[in-house]
């Protein structure tokens, strides 16, 4: 099982070596044709592409948009010139820097440690402050702040002129401003070092962890994954590509400038991720290529060697800047994935292997019937106001770890919302909710869903880009008993008791009703937890289905050895599976006791049917 | 005191012309959910409209109409060109997309006109200051003021009165209901357009008068501007806009004059690290506007 998982992780290492090979020789012989220009144009189109798959890394796994990447970029770029600048020639330029720092003096290689450091430390703050912000995939505030860290350090660094000399001239190396790197060799070894990294975070628990949050924050949480360590994890790590990026280009350039560091290279960086597929670490380095040789084109295009009298009003200076403005907006609308989706060559290489057998699987299988200890769920007097409107009122419930209690009840009367409250998505006024006597109020949906209660969602909330296996996966690493090898055995099993077996490599999004509710249980169940909350786990589905819904959900629970709490409006589905059940009417419990005793109860019957 | 008095009036001047901006920018999320960071571009397509209209010889009592048609038609424009496509799209898609539209336009004033900022001439009494009981004030304050308070009654009467303005707080109430209702989302979308289009004209023509120059970037400042004090308000609160608006020119006044002299080169820089510190603590902003998402 290990060594094989070692295997699978070596391979993912194909993809990353083989790509950086084609751009290394494709870089050399197409600047073997030309001269040092084109030397000057791959060197930096590989410098670029540290820098972007550094933004890749937080960008892709956590959907975060993020502007400030760049501005981590000049804090970076600034750090490795003021530390690698001879103290001589920073004794002409800025011989009033504060802290002494015009006397140090630092080789290259401790430079950049030392830039790697300081931006790490600065992201490590925003981050705090991002996840504080509650950051999640396409949301707006975190979007501003990074944007606002963009600006205040371009302000900066324009501004404090005893440490950056101002916007006007910048720091350079040498007096004429040349370049000062000399070979390649670092950066071919920082950008197969950025590859690698950013490709195997990609497949690490915690950038799976990420990308899940990415698809659905919610239903990440309602598994027990928090956003926010991913996050940050992921912020970090980026930082530091970039960090390396910003470094070597300074080091390249042999100058900074606030204006190196600012919209302009935040535009071109962000629109190479966008355009390959920012998902994608094989789709980031794609971008590179095709903007940098589309940039470059452009350029050709609209500068003096091309002179079309017909087409002037389209081959002119700015024409660079269009191209990279219409390729975010154009891949925005027609294809807002990128080229590539979430494509990985080692991925695609994968399937031209001999894949192996389930029986081989199965063979080593463990007895997973886990003999829990019997464990209790209560809930009492949980009282929800929505301004005006008491939507529960002392409502309560009580399950066992060995049976399967339902609650069911009108529209409206307050089921789900109970639910909610139950798994942290919903506060409550008043009320006890305790698992084995623990109390679980006000804990976060992930600490609740740590604690052993999992649900599922009515309007299914699946992780709509990961494929139907991973979305079982991503909830089996969530769960805190969970190590970063995967109990293949229970997920095989999962997926077999589901009937998903034949699907497992089918994208969730693309599922149809019936089996994407079978997903929802797979996933809650994968997290391992206490007690299984199911919400209305058959809308939707015909009789026959809805009938095998009983035997799935029943086997999944002995499975894992969890207790059920079912809603559902199917009668036939509650009386099939519940040994107790629980009637709802206007957020209040009317009823409670077996199927029967319930279809028999008055006060049941007048709820549903609507007389008093 | 008095100078108290006088940086509020000055700091209300700043703010009303922001708040004008961010309104613009809480219709338009309202109706689609879309933060606009194109929203500046307005202004910008108005500054350069403002510049060929005074090379044509017109003068500011024809301009300030002609100003503001235009970008309420640019407004439509840029809706039917981009935005339509990406309605309904995943935050992330529809956030880059503004950003796009921000890049080509900029781009294409580069290529078209020029790279460096043009000038034209500012009304010659926006320096002219009166004394009101013993307080001098700058009359453009006074005139901003004055212009931006009727552009908000204006507004909000049409946001409470006429029938557009109805179905365009149900829509953004609740879209998806209010369609089902009936109302026509396309011309609720393009309608929101045009109304925040028209905003954003009316601040250009202030922030013009105060500037006299166009540039292909002229209208960054004036949408970060925007975006931040629509944040603050909190988002799809179309009266929080407006206070974000007013609070953030009053800040911003209050720093300038208070700030020791080295440091007011950064007052942008802190009035963004300001922002980004209340968007750590009240990410919703000022004024939360429940949006409860149905589980």
């Amino acid at each position: 099982m290990s060594k094989e998982y070692f295997h699978s992780r070596l391979f993912t290492l194909v993809g990353p070596i083989l790509i950086f090979a084609v751009l290394v020789c494709g870089g050399l012989l197409y600047a073997s044709f030309g001269g040092s220009a084109r030397d000057g144009l791959i060197t930096q189109m590989l410098i670029n592409a540290i820098i972007v798959l550094g933004i890749q890394i937080y960008v892709g796994n956590t959907g975060v948009l993020s502007f400030g990447h760049i501005g981590f970029g000049a804090i970076a770029g600034y750090a490795f010139a003021i530390c690698a600048i001879s103290p001589t020639r920073k004794n002409s330029q800025i011989p009033d820097a504060p802290f002494g720092l015009s006397g140090i003096d630092l080789t290259p290689f401790q430079s950049v440690l030392v830039s790697i450091l300081l931006t790490v430390i600065v992201a490590f703050i925003i981050g705090l402050g991002l996840a504080r912000s509650g950051a999640r995939s396409g949301s707006v505030a975190a979007t501003v702040i990074t944007l606002a860290l963009l600006f205040v350090v371009h302000e900066v660094a324009k501004n404090w002129i005893d440490l950056t000399r101002g916007g006007k001239t910048g720091l350079s190396f040498s007096p004429l401003g040349n370049a000062t790197l000399q070979g390649r060799g670092w950066i071919y070894i920082a950008l197969l070092f950025a590859i690698i990294t950013a490709r195997l975070f990609k497949e690490t628990r915690l950038g799976r962890l990420a990308q899940a949050a990415r698809e659905d924050d919610l239903a990440a949480r309602a598994v027990g994954i928090d956003p926010a360590v991913q996050q940050m994890i992921s912020l970090l790590l980026s930082v530091t590509l970039v960090s390396i990026g910003a470094s070597l280009r300074v080091f390249e350039l042999g100058s900074i400038n606030p204006r190196l560091f600012f919209f302009k290279f935040t535009l071109l960086t962000l629109t190479m991720l966008i355009v390959g597929g920012r998902n994608s670490v094989t789709g980031a380095v794609v971008g590179v290529v095709i903007i940098t040789a589309g940039s470059e084109f452009t350029r050709y295009l609209a500068g003096p060697s091309v002179d079309v009298a017909a087409l002037d009003w389209i081959l002119r200076s700015g024409l660079t800047d269009i191209f990279l403005g219409a390729s975010m907006l154009g891949f925005m609308i027609f294809k807002p994935a990128g080229l590539l989706g979430d494509w990985e060559l080692d991925k695609w290489l994968k399937k031209f292997l001999p894949e192996k057998t389930n029986a081989e699987a199965v063979k080593d299988r463990v007895e997973n019937n886990q003999e829990r200890s019997h464990q209790s769920l209560n809930v009492e007097g949980v009282v929800v106001d929505f301004g005006g409107f008491r939507a529960l009122d002392r409502a309560e419930i009580r399950a066992g770890t060995d049976e399967v209690v339902g609650l069911i009840g009108p529209n409206g009367a307050g089921k789900t919302t109970l639910l909610n409250v139950i798994t942290g998505v919903v506060d409550c006024s008043e009320g006890y909710l305790k698992i084995n006597g623990k109390s679980i109020e006000g804990l976060q949906p992930h600490m609740i869903a740590r604690a052993g209660l999992v649900r599922t969602f009515q309007n299914l909330r699946l992780f709509h880009l990961l494929s139907v296996r991973e979305n079982i996966e991503v909830a089996r690493l969530a769960s805190p008993d969970a190590n970063n090898r995967l109990e293949t055995v229970a997920i095989e099993e999962l997926l077999h008791i589901t009937g998903l077996d034949e699907l497992r490599n089918r994208r969730a999004g693309e599922l149809d009703y019936g089996n994407a509710r079978r997903l929802e249980l797979a996933r809650a169940a994968a997290a391992n937890p206490v007690f299984l909350l199911l919400d209305e786990p058959t809308s939707g589905m015909s009789d026959h289905e809805s009938e095998a819904m009983i035997h799935q959900v029943r086997s999944v629970a002995s499975l894992i050895g969890a207790g059920v709490v079912v809603i559902d409006h199917d009668l036939n589905f509650i009386t099939g599976i519940c040994d107790r059940v629980y009637v709802l009417d206007q957020g209040r419990l009317i009823s409670t006791g077996s199927p029967e005793e319930i279809s028999l109860d008055e006060k049941v019957r007048a709820a549903y049917l609507g007389s008093s | 005191m008095n100078e108290l008095i006088q940086q509020i009036v000055d700091g209300l001047g700043r703010g009303g012309i922001y708040a004008l901006i961010a309104l613009g920018i809480a219709v338009i999320f309202g109706v689609m959910h879309l933060v606009n960071f194109a929203h500046g571009e307005l202004i910008t397509v108005s500054a350069y409209s403002a510049y060929g209209l005074f090379q044509a010889g017109w003068n500011w009592w024809f301009i300030v109409p002609a100003v503001i048609l235009i970008a309420g038609m640019t407004s439509v424009v840029i809706e039917f060109l981009a935005f339509r496509w990406v309605r309904g799209a995943p935050d992330f898609t529809m956030l880059m997309t503004s950003f796009g539209i921000h890049f080509v336009v900029q781009a294409l004033f580069v290529m078209y006109v020029s790279a460096n900022f043009r000038q034209f001439p500012r009304p010659d009494w926006i320096f002219n200051t009166v004394k009101i009981a013993g307080i001098s004030f700058e009359v453009f304050d006074i005139a901003v003021i004055f212009f931006t308070l009727l552009t908000l009654i204006g507004t909000f009467w049409i946001l409470q009165k006429t029938m557009f303005g109805i179905s365009l707080r149900a829509a953004a109430e609740d879209f998806d209901a209010a369609r089902l209702m009936g109302v026509r989302s396309d011309r609720i979308i393009r309608g929101a357009f045009a109304l925040s289009g028209v905003l954003a004209g009316v601040a250009a023509v202030f922030w013009l008068m105060r500037s006299g120059q166009a540039g292909p970037t002229a209208g960054l400042t004036p949408m970060l501007k925007g975006v931040l004090a629509a944040l603050i308000g909190g988002l799809g609160s179309l009266g929080g806009a407006v206070l974000g608006g007013v609070a953030l020119g009053l800040v911003e006044v209050m720093l300038i004059s208070r700030l020791p002299e080295g440091l007011v080169g950064l007052t942008d820089g802190i009035v963004f690290l300001l922002i980004a510190f209340l968007f750590v603590f009240r990410p919703q902003g000022f004024i939360s506007v429940r949006r409860a998402e149905r589980v």
